[in-house]
């Protein structure tokens, strides 16, 4: 499921030509961008053995910007998360898709902390991807993952 | 800005596809309803807002992962 998406390893880096050209392959593009970051449109996703399960979403266009992702239901067993029609239909998803879900880590005073309320989905089908602001979000921007040391 | 006076019921079209329509009028605030293509993004501000700058603190952490992603491959 996973592999559709994940293209570049980030342990071993490649030629500057060989990351140029997998980074153009395997970009997702991000019609509407990303709050904060609008300018960005297309990212990839790097996956490392060091951090995995952890993946990074990174910028290949505008500003840089790069995020650390986690599956929510990696965080939370029980993590659900219904698409609005309006999220589906940006996305190209029909019912069937398999859709790659991540909540963005965050840092704060040195506890880390998952989005689980607006996951970024992406569709390895189609290489869309979308930050989804449910309205009744049920989860916290910042869901703690350590306590602090 | 552009400022409306509308009663109950009122509506302000904004182009031909989106329409926002006061429902209805309380002491403390106003229900509004707004109709839009599926390719508009609406939200409440602070919602977005809140989503915004949560983004912006997330960028690159600048902590080590190793040992929260060990803790994280733990069945």
């Amino acid at each position: 499921m996973r592999t559709a998406a994940l293209p570049v390893s980030a342990d071993q880096p490649p030629s500057t030509d060989d990351v140029r050209e997998g980074l153009a392959r395997n970009a997702i593009s991000f019609p509407d961008g990303i709050p904060g970051f609008e300018a960005c449109r297309r990212f990839v996703l790097l996956t490392s053995d060091a951090l995995a399960p952890l993946q990074r979403i990174e910028s290949i266009e505008g500003p840089p910007a790069a995020f650390l992702g986690i599956d929510p239901r990696l965080v939370l067993e029980t993590y659900r998360c219904r698409l609005s029609d309006t999220d589906l239909r940006a996305l190209a998803a029909d019912g069937d898709a398999t859709l790659l879900w991540f909540a963005i880590i965050s840092e704060v005073d040195g506890v880390l902390y998952a989005n689980l309320r607006a996951p970024i989905v992406i569709n390895p089908q189609r290489m869309i991807g979308r930050q989804v602001l449910p309205d009744d979000g049920l989860y916290p921007i910042r869901h703690a993952l350590t306590t602090k040391a | 800005m552009l400022v409306f006076t509308r009663r109950r019921q009122e509506a302000i079209r904004i182009g031909d596809r989106i329409e926002v329509r006061v429902l209805r009028v309380g002491r403390d605030g106003v229900r509004i309803g707004i109709t839009a293509p599926p390719d508009v993004p609406v939200h409440r501000e602070e919602i977005y807002e809140e989503i915004r700058q949560a983004n912006r603190a997330a960028v690159a952490p600048q902590v080590d992962l190793s040992a929260l992603a060990e803790r994280l491959r733990q069945p």
